[in-house]
């Protein structure tokens, strides 16, 4: 059982990207939009988090660095998708192509340099505190903010007048503007929120976990994260739990293999995604789970003249 | 190196298709030998591509005035690969580099139907019609790095963070360990497939997962900095291979080797300009104009230490030790060398088992 406690803490900070990108995603995509450019956002927040990170000396400056840079890729996103309605997925494909490739070149001076932040320095004035300090030496700040992210967005979703309106903007956005909320503005502000988050989740990468930059460093996760919130059919803490779940996978099958325990660790590895095509082929198995769990307007275009 | 925009690229290409004779015309008097590089990765990766791209550095170094290097890189799709070779080859680049495997089939395909140029293709298998290919012996420099880990472990545990189970990773690990074992007999290695080239994130979690096993010297097969600072966190050893890291991996990086290629670009070079060229297959480790080079290795390595690794170095140099030379058994214990016998080049290169010691196993086909 000593083999326990590593694989907790490692699938703690392998789950948490994810976290932060899937609830991110799983706004947007509440709101009926869809967003395939986590992946590109990822990238680019983990460029600029790193950079900053790295002149200033100061992590929080370069997650808030990552979440500006990904905003805007969102907002340009938005511009294309919900303004001009054009095809989402398009849209959100090209966003990870952009966002892939702006993310290597602006790395390019970067690549291969270690970050090395003092640990105390993330808590700022708490790591003085007697106990607090000690929670937060063990468990990244980055960590427990995104359980505290999960509580706000589950609280949001299920329990605000402002939750209820951004899903009735992704359910029947028709009705959501007759009966007066701003279905352009509701879904540009999820829209928005989800790329800031998946900046915080490529920051995470960068500075966090890998503390480096490297191409190839987000390597597909901002894709996990969008098939995550399909697997989670677009329920919050089903979200929360399968980031762990996926994240711990990864984890276990490696340890598995250090200690000897054959598994398929090509078969592990692909988990993610052969996990979410079983969701999405029970959900749509029956026409009544599917209408309950995906918004019913996800990737089609608004016309508020329309 | 020149710079190149599509447009200008184009331009050159049409112009120089309009020149383009036929057999390798000569250079004439003051006129430069043109080669040609494609990376498939950016050069900046710190790893594979960066070292491809310091030895057409050191070509140039070497004939700055005889010889201009046009480099291509990001060419992920092979399909352009193979367009750019055969437009670096009209426009009258005699001397032209792959630098990965994965362009071998294309060049072994290209290569007899564009006789104006010469190929080469690092890490590709034999050589073929107008191709000469160029490997490093990857074990003879994991070979004395098991060296030092098998002197600097208190565990007697060692790690390998694998990226994928080809021939060249196996035969580095398997080299590895016999090196460590012929320093201390005690030593096992445990082995992590990552399953992907480059995933900076997993290689980390690969080595928190080999130091919760009790690993304390870790190597593999990285192409970042990575691995090196994982150990570096947890505080065990780390082995630069086939890459020095010591300037990321201030502390943890015990000893390192590089590849060096330079010596490939360089006679190859020389060959076309002297019109002797010939389709070759090099398959080299350490020594003079070798592509394996010992680099460094950290002021805490005991001075013994050293010495051994020198030993061994000049021995493997002499020819008097060959890392697979028998008795090797195999992880079920069948005897895959014989006493007194040396394992072929080519079942090396092809090498599908694992030493006895090997804790771990290969991700079925």
């Amino acid at each position: 059982m000593s083999q326990f406690l590593p694989i907790l803490l490692a699938t703690l900070i392998a789950g948490t990207p994810l976290v932060y990108a899937a609830l991110g995603e799983l706004i947007t995509e509440r709101a009926g939009v869809l967003n395939m450019g986590v992946e590109g956002m990822m990238v680019t927040g983990a460029v600029v988090a790193f950079a900053v990170a790295l002149t200033t000396g100061n992590l929080w400056l370069g997650v808030l660095a990552a979440m500006v840079a990904a905003g805007i890729l969102s907002l340009l996103f938005s511009v294309l998708a919900i303004t001009f309605r054009a095809n989402q997925v398009a849209v959100g494909l090209a966003m990870t192509i952009f966002g892939t490739s702006l993310g290597s070149y602006l790395g390019k001076p970067f690549v291969g340099m270690a970050l090395v932040l003092d640990p105390s320095q993330a808590a700022g004035g708490f790591a003085q505190l007697p106990l607090v300090g000690l929670i937060f030496s063990a468990i990244h700040p980055l960590v427990w903010l995104s359980w505290i992210l999960f509580a706000a967005v589950w609280y949001f979703l299920s329990r605000t007048r402002a939750g209820l309106a951004l899903r009735a903007v992704g359910e029947s956005p028709t009705s959501a503007h007759a009966i007066g909320y701003p279905v352009v503005r509701i879904r540009y502000l999820a829209t928005l929120f989800g790329g800031a988050m998946a900046g915080v989740a490529g920051a995470y990468m960068s500075t966090v976990y890998a503390s480096l930059w490297t191409e190839g460093l987000i390597a597909g996760r901002g894709w996990i994260a969008v098939a995550l919130v399909v697997f989670a059919t677009w329920r919050p803490e089903r979200c929360f739990a399968g980031a762990y779940l996926f994240g711990g996978a990864t984890m276990a099958q490696l340890f598995a293999q250090s200690a000897g325990i054959g598994v398929p660790s090509e078969l592990m590895s692909a988990l993610p995604y052969l996990a979410t095509i079983v969701v999405l082929v029970l959900i749509s198995r029956d026409a009544a789970l599917m209408r309950l769990s995906v918004p019913a307007s996800l990737g089609k275009p608004f016309d508020p003249q329309g | 190196m020149l710079q190149l925009n599509r447009r200008n690229f184009l331009k050159s290409a049409a112009a120089t298709a309009l020149l383009a004779g036929t057999g390798l015309p000569a250079l004439a008097q003051g006129e430069k030998l043109k080669v040609g590089v494609i990376h498939m990765g950016a050069i900046s990766d710190t790893g594979w591509e960066y070292f491809q791209a310091q030895a057409w550095r050191a070509l140039q170094a070497e004939f700055p005035d005889q010889v201009e290097v046009t480099v291509l890189e990001n060419i992920a799709q092979i399909q352009d690969c193979e367009r750019l070779f055969r437009q670096l080859s009209t426009q009258g680049h005699q001397l032209i580099f792959g630098t990965t495997f994965s362009q071998y089939a294309s060049l072994k395909k290209l290569a007899p139907t564009l006789p104006n140029s010469h190929f080469e293709c690092c890490a590709g298998i034999d050589a073929g019609d107008n191709l000469g290919v160029f490997e490093g012996k990857h074990h003879e420099g994991t070979y004395l790095t098991g060296i030092a880990a098998g002197r600097m472990t208190k565990s007697n545990v060692l790690g390998w963070v694998g990226a994928f189970p080809v021939p060249q990773v196996i035969y580095s690990l398997n080299a590895f360990l016999l090196g460590a074992r012929s320093v201390n007999p005690d030593v096992v290695l445990k082995v992590v497939w990552a399953n992907a080239w480059v995933d900076p994130a997993k290689e980390k979690d690969a080595v928190a997962a080999l130091v919760a096993q009790g690993a304390d010297v870790i190597s593999g097969s990285p192409n970042t900095p990575v691995q090196g600072l994982a150990a570096e966190e947890k505080g065990v050893w780390s082995i630069g291979s086939t890459g020095d890291f010591s300037a990321y991996v201030k502390k943890a990086q015990l000893v390192s080797f590089e590849l060096d290629w330079s010596a490939a670009h360089i006679e190859a070079a020389k060959g076309v300009l002297a019109g002797t060229w010939e389709p070759t297959n090099r398959w080299r480790g350490l020594g003079d104009g070798g592509f394996v080079k010992m680099t460094t290795s950290s002021p805490d390595l005991p001075a013994e230490v050293a010495a051994e690794m020198a030993t061994a170095e000049a021995a493997i140099i002499a020819g008097t030790l060959n890392p697979f030379a028998g008795p090797i058994k195999d992880q079920a214990g069948a005897e895959k060398v014989v006493a007194g016998a040396v394992l072929p080049d080519e079942e090396i290169k092809g090498m599908t088992w694992l030493v006895e010691g090997v804790q771990g196993t290969l991700p079925s086909a």
